[in-house]
C-alpha cells in the first residue's frame, strides 16, 4: 500500500517545523525554571493535582467552558474548532484502523485516508464512519463560518471590539479559515468521483458529478486536495509563531498552574507559558474602562501580551493600566495579566541602588502602647474624617492602639512596586516590617487597601494578624466590643480594586453596613466592580480622563438612589468625592456615627 | 504633623540664567507632560510628601529646578520620593505629579 503522494509535502514541512519549534520551546523553557518550581513541579507530579489538571484540560481546551459563561454562542465557536479538531483527527484514526486493521501508517496516510483510499484500491465504504466524519466537518465548519461572522460582527458573540491582529497572527488565521472549506471540497471532489461520502460531502460530490463532466473532475481534484495540504502546511508552521501557540501552550499551563506554579514580581521562565497560552480571543478588551469610558486602544491585556512576547513592549503600553484586575477575572485562560505586567514594568524600570533611601534608618514617628497596631497609609493621612472616625471606634472597642504612622510613616511600598521598582520597594518593606516587629505587636489594622495588599503579598509578617479597617470593625462587632444603632439610611457600597478583586474582600464591609442601614447593589459589584479610575498603577492618564472613568463609576452608584455612597478606601472615597453629587463617607465613618453607647 | 513646609524657605540669593542653561531635558519633560506647566508653585505637593515629611525632599523645588534647566542633583532628590501619590491627590492643578516625578527620573537619571 502506498501512503505517499507529492501533494502531502507541504503538510509534512508544516507539521516538522511546527513539532521542532514546539519541542524546542517547551524544552527551553522547562530547562530554565528556577529551582524552586522545579522542585514543586517534582512534589507534586504524582499526585491527584494531575488527574485534576487533566480533567481542567478537558474542560478548557476542549469544551471551552469559561467561554461559555461569558458567550454562549462564542464558547460554541471555541469549542466547535478544538473538540471538533480533535474528533476529526482521532475519528479518523479508527477509521484507518478499521479499514485496515492494526498496522503502520504514516502521519499523512490518516490524515490524507480519503485520497488514500481509491489509491490502494479500497471501494466499499463503510457508512457509520462516513456519516461520522461528514456530521464533525460540518461542526468544525460551522465553527469557520461563526469565525468569520465574529469578525464582520462581533456583538453578535458579546464582544463590543475584537483583537486587531499582527501580521503572523492572519496569516495564520487566514490559513486556519481555508483548512476546513478546502477540506470539504477536496472531500466532495473524490466523492464525485470514487463515491462514498454521506449527507455533506457525499450528497455535494453527487450535485457536483451530475453538473460537471468527469474531466473537470479529475482536473480539479489533484489541485484541491494540494490546496489542503498546503492550508494545513502554512498553518502549522506560522503556529508557533502566532496566536496559535495557545493551543499546545495551555496544556501544560494548565499543569503547572496546578503543581502551584505562578509568576512573580521578577520575570521568569515560567511567564513564557502563561503570555504564549494567550489565545487573543479579546475577552480583556471589554472590561477594561480604560476602553470603554476613554476609547483608548492598544494598552489592553491582550496588547500587552502580545507586545511582550514579541519583544516590542513600549513603556507607555505597560505603564497605561490601572491594574483594576477586571480583565483578570475575565481571562478565560486564567493568566495572571496583573502580575505579568508588574514584572513587566519591573524589567523596564527597577534601577538598583543601594543607597536610596537610607535616610529611613533610625526614624520612628511611631506612637501610643498597644498590642493593635494601626497603620493608617499614606492616602488616609489626606481623609483625616477617617482617621478621627478610626480613633472613635478603636476607644469604644476598648483596644489599645500603637499608631504606626500618625506623626508620618513610611510608604508601605506598593506604590514603588506598582511602578516596577521592586528594589527600592524592598527598602520600605524591610523599614516596616523591622518597625512592627521592634513594637511587639499581633494585630496590625490597616486603613488603606494598597498597603493592606502589599502586607499580605510581600511583606513577611508570620505572628501577626494583618486585617483591613473593614474586617476589623466586623470582627468588633460579632465579638459584641461595638454596638451599632440600626437607622433607615440607605448605602451603597463601592469595592476597591485593591480590597475587592485584590484581596477577596468583599462580605466584611457588606456585613458592617447592613448592621447599620439599608444596602443597595450597584450594577457592576463584588468582582465585577469598576474601578474609581486614580489608581496608583496608571501614571499615563491626565486627571481630566481619571475623572471621567470617575463619573461613569459614580453614575452607577447614584442610580442605586441610596442616600450615602460607603466605600473603604482612602483614594477612592477621595475619587468619588469629586465626582459624585451625593453623600460620600468611608465605612470608618458610617460605623463612628452610628456606635449605639448604652 | 509637625507644621507643613510648602517648600518655602530661605535660599542663599543667586540668579539662575536661563540663557546659559541648557533647556532641552527641560522642553522634553514639558512637551511629555504638558501639564506642567500650568503648575502655580503652590507648594501643596511638598506640604503633603510623605518623603518630605521625613527628610528635607521638596518636590515643588526639584520640579521648579529642573524646568529652570537646573538639573544638578536632581536625580537623586527624586530618587527620595516614594511615589505614594498624595501629591497628585492635592494638586490644585490636577497635575500627574507621580508622572512627572518619575518622568525626572527617567530624563535625568541614567536610564
Amino acid at each position: 500500500m502506498t501512503f505517499f503522494a507529492p501533494f502531502t509535502i507541504p503538510f509534512i514541512i508544516g507539521g516538522a517545523i511546527m513539532a521542532a519549534v514546539l519541542l524546542a520551546k517547551y524544552t527551553l523553557w522547562a530547562v530554565r525554571l528556577p529551582r524552586e518550581d522545579k522542585r514543586l513541579i517534582r512534589r507534586n507530579i504524582l499526585s491527584f493535582k494531575s488527574l485534576a489538571a487533566l480533567w481542567e484540560v478537558v474542560r478548557e481546551s476542549l469544551l471551552h467552558v469559561r467561554i461559555f459563561r461569558v458567550n454562549p454562542v462564542l464558547g460554541y465557536m471555541h469549542s466547535s474548532l478544538a473538540l471538533g479538531w480533535l474528533l476529526l483527527i482521532a475519528v479518523g484514526w479508527i477509521e484507518t484502523v478499521a479499514y485496515l486493521g492494526l498496522r503502520w501508517v504514516p502521519l499523512q496516510g490518516h490524515v490524507f485516508f480519503k485520497y488514500f483510499m481509491p489509491v490502494n484500491g479500497i471501494t466499499q465504504h463503510k457508512a457509520g464512519f462516513e456519516l461520522a466524519m461528514d456530521l464533525l466537518l460540518a461542526v468544525v465548519l460551522s465553527g469557520v463560518a461563526l469565525a468569520w461572522i465574529k469578525r464582520m460582527r462581533s456583538r453578535i458573540m458579546g464582544l463590543r471590539r475584537t483583537t486587531k491582529h499582527v501580521l503572523f497572527d492572519r496569516i495564520a488565521l487566514s490559513a486556519l479559515w481555508f483548512v476546513f472549506p478546502l477540506r470539504y471540497l477536496a472531500e466532495s471532489v473524490t466523492c464525485a468521483i470514487y463515491g462514498g461520502g454521506s449527507f455533506l460531502t457525499g450528497s455535494t460530490g453527487s450535485l457536483l458529478a451530475s453538473h460537471l463532466d468527469a474531466e473537470t473532475l479529475a482536473a480539479v481534484y489533484e489541485p484541491l486536495w494540494w490546496c489542503y495540504s498546503i492550508a494545513l502546511g502554512i498553518f502549522f508552521s506560522t503556529m508557533p509563531f502566532s496566536r496559535y501557540m495557545h493551543i499546545f501552550t495551555e496544556i501544560p499551563l494548565i499543569f503547572l498552574r496546578r503543581y502551584r506554579l505562578a509568576p512573580g514580581i521578577e520575570p521568569k521562565s515560567y511567564d513564557h507559558f502563561e503570555v504564549e497560552a494567550c489565545s487573543r480571543c479579546g475577552i480583556c478588551i471589554d472590561p477594561c474602562q480604560l476602553q470603554s469610558v476613554l476609547g483608548i486602544d492598544e494598552v489592553q491585556s491582550v496588547y500587552f501580551l502580545r507586545d511582550r512576547r514579541y519583544n516590542m513592549l513600549q513603556l507607555s503600553v505597560a505603564n497605561n493600566c490601572l491594574m483594576c484586575g477586571r480583565c483578570q477575572t475575565k481571562c478565560p485562560v486564567g493568566i495572571n495579566l496583573n502580575t505579568l505586567r508588574l514584572n513587566s514594568r519591573s524589567r523596564m524600570r527597577n534601577i538598583p541602588n543601594e543607597g536610596r533611601f537610607n535616610y529611613l534608618s533610625g526614624i520612628d514617628r511611631s506612637s501610643g502602647e498597644g498590642r493593635t497596631g494601626y497603620f493608617a497609609g499614606c492616602m488616609t493621612m489626606l481623609t483625616p474624617r477617617t482617621l478621627s472616625a478610626m480613633d472613635t471606634i478603636f476607644r469604644a472597642a476598648g483596644d489599645d492602639i500603637w499608631h504606626a504612622d500618625r506623626d508620618g510613616g513610611v510608604c508601605c511600598g506598593r506604590p514603588l512596586m506598582l511602578s516596577g521598582e521592586t528594589t527600592a520597594a524592598r527598602k520600605m518593606i524591610e523599614y516596616n516590617t523591622d518597625l512592627f516587629r521592634r513594637h511587639g505587636i499581633t494585630r496590625l489594622v490597616t486603613s488603606c487597601p494598597i498597603c493592606l495588599r502589599v502586607f499580605r503579598e510581600e511583606y513577611a509578617l508570620d505572628g501577626i494578624e494583618v486585617m483591613h479597617h473593614s474586617e476589623y470593625i466586623r470582627m468588633m462587632i460579632a465579638e459584641g466590643r461595638l454596638q451599632m444603632r440600626r437607622t433607615d439610611m440607605r448605602y451603597t457600597y463601592h469595592d476597591p480594586c485593591e480590597l475587592g478583586r485584590g484581596c477577596g474582600i468583599y462580605d466584611q464591609p457588606r456585613e458592617v453596613i447592613a448592621a447599620v442601614g439599608e444596602l443597595v447593589e450597584p450594577a457592576h459589584n463584588r468582582r465585577d466592580a469598576l474601578c474609581c479610575g486614580a489608581s496608583l498603577a496608571n501614571t499615563v492618564i491626565d486627571d481630566s480622563q481619571q475623572m471621567r472613568i470617575a463619573r461613569e463609576m459614580t453614575g452607577e452608584l447614584e442610580a442605586t438612589g441610596a442616600g450615602t455612597i460607603v466605600t473603604s478606601c482612602p483614594l477612592c472615597y477621595k475619587t468619588i468625592k469629586r465626582a459624585a453629587g451625593t453623600e460620600t463617607k468611608d465605612i470608618s465613618e458610617v460605623v463612628a456615627e452610628n456606635i449605639f453607647q448604652p | 504633623m509637625s507644621g507643613l513646609r510648602f517648600g518655602y524657605g530661605i535660599n542663599r540669593p543667586r540668579a539662575i540664567d536661563i540663557d546659559s542653561n541648557d533647556l532641552r531635558k527641560s522642553n522634553e519633560i514639558l512637551r511629555e507632560m504638558p501639564e506642567l506647566q500650568t503648575c502655580i508653585g503652590c507648594g501643596s505637593c511638598t506640604a503633603s510628601c510623605t518623603a518630605g515629611n521625613l527628610t528635607e525632599f521638596n518636590f515643588r523645588r526639584v520640579h521648579t529646578l529642573v524646568r529652570r534647566g537646573e538639573y544638578r542633583s536632581a536625580y537623586e532628590e527624586m530618587n527620595k520620593c516614594m511615589l505614594c501619590g498624595k501629591c497628585r491627590l492635592v494638586c490644585p492643578r490636577g497635575i500627574n505629579t507621580r508622572g512627572v516625578a518619575m518622568l525626572i527620573k527617567r530624563k535625568l537619571g541614567d536610564f
